[in-house]
């Protein structure tokens, strides 16, 4: 074999050294990266809601409060304001009530299987609607769904709604009744709240626009 | 398939089991779709007794544990081939084989019969997990470590055994490292649901965009050597460019997946950047698998031997993987990869085409050519040509995946206009895209062309059931006829 | 982080434009690559060589069209830009190793291949 055309370009050492540098190299940013996004996902704590500090993640008794999707200018897109104090179920939970409840509510989402009809922060199966902004849905807050389920707050009617969905159809398209209990349901609104108040960059886009664009009836049947 | 008679290693007879099995979860995985796509067109089909969240859970795991069935087959079908020795602990390799498959046996007889359990952590343990794709319960986890253990140790000490490690196996041997680690990622529970997707996506995306695409490509390289007798050091030169190019690319590409689930604004750039590099190596590994086909087709007509393809149904199937990667994985990914699109894309039937498309053309597509290549050791078959079937099953799948995946983007591209750009999302919003005309039939085209893909499926089980047969006893025949 | 992407507002009818440039721009590029590699290799003509070119010219076109569409800023269209100049180099690069690698382990002379050597 002839040795004087032996290029580094085609020696097989050199590509399996390059090919183990890159990999590290990625591998090492990816671990960086990961190590500040753990800081900046992990749950911000009952203080940091008392004190008014922005979490991207806040905690559980974040059900405490109420919450809105509004355009930030800054930002360039809509993101979770949370404002005042109010009730959810008609009391205030306390930060071990809160998290105990978030704690049942996000084990009943995976065991019953949420992901595989809905999306969750946009993930999942695309049968259903995407849940991430579920609780501020123009359908729970314009009258609709408490009218239907004859409750008189909305929590309530989700609360209702989960537990006996077929009962309360909208489309053809219905969900299955799953056999959720009323504190499985309770905690599954507590769930649904809490994601609405996770800052996903503006995810979904135009979603506090949504009742308005309805309104206009471009689409409405 | 149905007999390993040929084959001199236990190893390769064990490989022939996983594919046989994988040939029936790829069954049972198009079985599972064509009632969700029933569902999507007539959603009273049978409502409350199997739900679409339980076809679609059947669905996507059907497809993740066939192919690593089928991948797992691959690894012991070439062990012998690449390290010259049987594997070291085969005995404790065919006992995994029958734990594992017993334990997927009870794991879809539960998501089929108790389907969901209550809000508690005994629900995770024994029903499901409820995370897709992961769905799989606590105690299957950690059987499958336990099995996939086995099975590293099978390869590794087998490898470490071999007088000479080619690079192959070197590449197979640490992808396998990563990719059978990467598993523990998605084997806690959180309260945080961005901390769990975060996570989630680790396995998720550095399997099937990372540790798959090499694996798939360390595949390619052995059946390149395998089938067309392609020059040995050009093919490891050429995959380890690869592994620079996926790995560099597919590693930080995960920043796509965290655009939106409550992660840091700069994932965006860091995701755009690395997923629009991802499509590179597919190009390169586009051409190179055309390269080497046509260079050695060359080499085979200068040398009066006809065709080079020692095996044209897997030849057919590796060609098909490099076109489908690229158009799958690659332009149906980039798409809609950018941020500036993605938030309009994200969680539409986009991602479904894609899936569908990505899927089949990356791995699908390969994996079989990998059955054909056993089925050729098994019959002991010099030059393995194509039947009827097999031509018939090659069009019908292709035609039908591709069929599939152009009716959901036509139903995501209207999702995307009706639903996110005009109406921002929500309840309402969602039901007005599903109902309208143009989602509707890009729907009842999708149940269409699913049919089509099942009916190639048929045809692709029944071939590989009898070519054997069929294409050794011709042989046996012409070489009686020529003595 | 102040951030480099700044996500516009799109209208309906501005997305037909950016699927189908983000298609072209991966259309062309493979058929940049095809192209030029195929006709060094001689399974296709070499005046095609210049279609080859014209392709990846309509691929940078078609990627500068893109980041107008999606309103990247202006820096980033200029990295873009120097990431197509990158890329005219890619099948030449992809010639080159492909030939040295074919002389440093498949040497084979006019007319006779090592594998029908090995069969004789």
């Amino acid at each position: 074999m002839s040795k004087k055309s032996a290029s580094v370009w085609t020696s097989i050492p050199f590509w399996r050294r390059s090919a183990a540098w890159v990999t590290g190299v990625a591998t090492v940013l990816l671990i960086w990266l990961t190590f500040d996004t753990m800081g900046q996902i992990s749950m911000g704590s009952d203080e940091d809601l008392k004190n008014g500090i922005t979490k991207r993640i806040p905690a559980a008794s974040v059900i405490n409060y109420h919450i809105d999707y509004q355009f930030d200018d800054k930002r360039g897109h809509e993101v979770p304001v949370i404002g005042e104090k109010e009730t959810f179920f008609g009391k205030e939970w306390s930060a071990e009530e809160a998290a105990k409840l978030l704690h049942l509510g996000k084990l009943t989402s995976q065991a019953k299987n949420c992901m595989n009809c809905h999306t969750l922060l946009g993930n999942g199966a695309y049968y259903a609607p995407d849940l991430t902004k579920a609780w501020l849905d123009p359908k729970w807050n314009d009258g609709t769904m408490t009218g239907i389920t004859g409750k008189a707050s909305k929590e309530e009617a989700m609360a209702e709604f989960l537990m006996h969905p077929s009962q309360y159809p909208t489309h053809a398209r219905m969900m299955p009744n799953l056999g959720i209990t009323k504190e499985e349901a309770v905690a599954l609104v507590a769930f649904l709240k809490h994601m609405s108040a996770i800052d996903t960059n503006g995810f979904p886009r135009n979603f506090s626009q949504s009742a308005k664009r309805l309104e206009g009836g471009t689409h409405a049947h | 398939m149905l007999i390993n008679g040929q084959l001199k290693y236990e190893s390769q007879k064990l490989a022939m089991n996983y594919f046989r099995v994988a040939l029936v979860l790829f069954g049972a995985q198009l079985l599972m779709g064509l009632i969700a796509a029933i569902q999507f067109l007539y959603p009273g089909f049978l409502f409350e007794l199997f739900d679409f969240s339980v076809a679609r859970m059947v669905h996507i795991n059907a497809l993740v544990v066939w192919m690593l069935y089928a991948m797992i087959g691959s690894v012991y079908y070439m062990i012998p081939d690449e390290t010259g020795h049987e594997a070291v602990g085969i005995a404790l390799g065919k006992l995994a084989f029958w734990i594992l498959t017993a334990a997927v046996a009870v794991v879809v007889l539960v998501y089929i019969f108790i389907q969901v359990g209550s809000g508690s952590e005994s629900t995770i343990w024994f029903i499901n997990e409820g995370r897709e794709y992961l769905e799989a319960p606590r105690w299957a986890d950690i059987g499958i470590v336990a099995v996939v253990l086995v099975f590293y140790y099978n390869v590794f000490f087998t490898y470490l055994k071999s007088e000479k490690k080619t690079g192959i196996m070197t590449v197979m041997v640490a992808n396998l490292f990563a990719l059978a680690g990467l598993y523990l990622c998605g084997m806690f529970f959180t309260d945080n649901i961005s901390m769990d997707q975060y996570w989630w996506w680790w396995v998720i995306h550095l399997w099937v965009e990372a540790t798959w695409e090499v694996f798939v490509g360390t595949l390619a390289a052995y059946a390149l050597i395998k089938i067309l007798d392609a020059k040995r050091e050009i093919v490891e030169m050429w995959l380890w460019i690869e592994v620079l190019m996926l790995f560099g690319s597919g590693i930080l590409g995960l920043g796509h997946h965290y655009f939106w689930i409550g992660t840091p604004e700069y994932w965006w750039e860091i995701g755009a950047l690395f997923s629009a590099l991802e499509p590179v190596p597919l190009v390169a590994m586009f051409v190179h698998v055309l390269y080497d086909w046509g260079k050695e087709q060359g080499h085979a007509e200068a040398g009066g031997a006809g065709t080079a393809v020692k095996n044209s149904p897997a030849m057919a199937w590796i060609a098909s993987n490099a076109f489908g990667n690229f158009l799958g994985a690659g332009i149906w990914g980039f798409f809609h990869t950018l941020p500036q699109v993605n938030i309009y894309t994200h969680g539409t039937q986009f991602t479904a085409a894609h899936g569908h498309l990505a899927f089949f053309g990356a791995y699908a597509t390969i994996l079989i050519g990998m059955m054909y290549l056993g089925v050729q050791g098994a019959y002991g078959i010099k030059k393995m040509t194509m039947t009827f079937k097999t031509k018939m099953s090659l069009f019908l799948i292709i035609f039908g995946v591709l069929g599939m995946a152009v009716a959901l983007t036509i139903a995501g591209y209207e999702q995307v206009l009706v639903e996110r750009a005009d109406l921002g999302g929500g309840w309402d919003a969602f039901f007005i895209a599903q109902e309208l005309p143009w989602y509707v039939q890009a729907q009842a085209w999708r149940l269409v062309m699913g049919i089509v893909t099942l009916v190639g499926f048929v045809y692709l089980a029944w071939d590989l059931l009898t070519i054997g047969q069929e294409v050794s006893q011709k042989e046996s025949e012409s070489v009686a006829a020529a003595a | 982080m102040e951030s480099v992407i700044h996500m516009p507002q799109l209208a309906p009818d501005e997305f037909l434009g950016i699927f189908v440039m983000a298609t072209l721009v991966l259309v062309f590029g493979v058929g940049y690559a095809a192209l030029i590699t195929l006709s060094k290799m001689g399974f296709v003509p070499k005046k095609w060589q210049p279609f080859g070119y014209f392709f990846w010219i309509l691929q940078a076109y078609s990627l500068y069209d893109l980041a107008q569409r999606v309103q990247s800023n202006p820096f980033t269209t200029k990295v873009l830009m120097v990431a197509m100049v990158i890329y005219l180099f890619a099948p030449h690069l992809y010639f080159y190793l492909i030939e040295e690698s074919e002389n440093r382990y498949d040497p084979v002379e006019d007319g006779q291949t090592t594998k029908s050597l090995k069969e004789a």
